[in-house]
């Protein structure tokens, strides 16, 4: 192999394991437990918001796609400052009871995120 | 005299000749298409130099219960658990197309932080119900003492005359009783029993739907629909039906 075919190998296995780092960092999580269709993103509150793994996961979450089986994951909780609460209380981050629609993409969101979802024909 | 009216060659008689009467009477039409609004007045489309008030309406139309559902449009999340609730409880066939109620989705890429609504609809129970107006075998009527409106499917032959003539696409044809279906506020399946709530109504983990009874000044529909201070809206007041079902937001 040349050296720049060596050099373009590297660069690549780099960004895939870049990536694969970013995916790690859990990915979206959508919630059906209380209610169906709500939504977490990771790359938006790792990535763009830069926030780092201790500040949601020491108290307020645990890792492992368990929070949904709380009995308290509910919005009033979240008006306590709760879970997302905690920072979604209108100081840190738009207050829970305002841009509902931003976590609460419903059903309809869930299903056109789910894999096979541009096979369905949406008719009317 | 040929008798036979010619329709190739009938002349326009022209307005010059109607009586004054007979002007006022059709001015007056104007007020048939109106929809209930905030504070309980009605909005005419046509004209505005005679204002009718709900009052009037409730004296024509004196239904007690008055059954109608308010949707605090805001809060819906479509979660769907009032489409699940309606399924079970009613039986409603897992076809495409095939809802009591539903939830339509409205895309608000302007708002602030915007993305979407979430609005539910429902057979309106219209008051002036366009459905009962075009059925050919009566298989569909209002029931006069709860305002309802219902179906008779012994008579039902399938035309879906019915369904083209809904405003709110709030029929379907069922295959299982080969008739057309539509929401009916559970009156058989639970308020019947004494139950107070519709099941989407008694499902809904926001509060989004609030059923009750208009004739009622006590009743949290009442005055939810009566209060002036937020917009109490009913989807689609020009098609003349006067629904009985309302938004509001707040």
């Amino acid at each position: 192999m040349t050296l720049r075919t060596l050099i373009t190998f590297a660069a690549a296995m780099a960004l895939t394991a870049g990536s694969a780092f970013a995916a790690s960092h859990g990915g979206d999580i959508i919630f059906e437990k209380p209610v169906k269709g709500v939504i977490f993103s990771h790359k938006f509150h790792v990535e763009d918001t830069g926030l780092s793994c201790e500040m949601c996961h020491s108290r307020l979450f645990e890792m492992g796609r368990t929070t949904q089986e709380k009995a308290d994951f509910v919005m009033e909780s979240l008006y306590q400052g709760k879970y997302c609460g905690a920072c979604h209380n209108g100081t840190l981050a738009f207050a829970s009871n305002t841009r509902c629609a931003t976590c609460h993409i419903g059903v309809k969101g869930q299903k056109r995120l789910s894999p096979g979802a541009n096979h369905e024909k949406t008719g009317h | 005299m040929d008798n036979k009216i010619d329709l190739n060659n009938s002349k326009n008689e022209g307005l010059e000749n109607v009586p004054m009467q007979q002007r006022r009477d059709f001015l007056k039409m104007g007020l048939a298409i109106t929809g209930i609004f905030a504070g309980g007045s009605m909005l005419s489309v046509a004209s505005t130099f005679n204002r009718a008030h709900a009052s009037d309406f409730a004296k024509k139309y004196p239904y007690n219960p008055h059954y109608s559902m308010v949707m605090r449009q805001d809060r819906c999340i479509d979660c769907e658990r009032c489409m699940e609730a309606c399924v079970k409880t009613n039986h409603v066939p897992n076809v495409h197309g095939a809802y009591r109620t539903t939830i339509l989705e409205k895309e608000t890429p302007d708002a602030i932080g915007g993305k979407r609504e979430f609005i539910p609809v429902l057979c309106n129970q219209c008051n002036l119900p366009q459905c009962v107006r075009v059925c050919p075998t009566k298989a569909t009527y209002k029931d006069k003492s709860n305002g309802i409106v219902m179906m008779d499917i012994k008579k039902c032959i399938g035309c879906l005359t019915c369904q083209e003539g809904c405003p709110y696409n709030a029929r379907y044809f069922s295959e299982d009783k080969k008739a057309v279906d539509k929401c009916n506020f559970c009156i058989d399946t639970r308020l019947a029993s004494g139950e107070k709530q519709t099941a989407c109504a008694f499902a809904c983990p926001a509060d989004v739907r609030v059923f009750g009874d208009l004739s009622k000044q006590d009743d949290e529909v009442f005055k939810l629909v009566h209060q002036i201070e937020k917009t109490v809206w009913v989807l689609r007041p020009e098609a003349g039906t006067r629904p009985n079902v309302f938004y509001t937001k707040g």
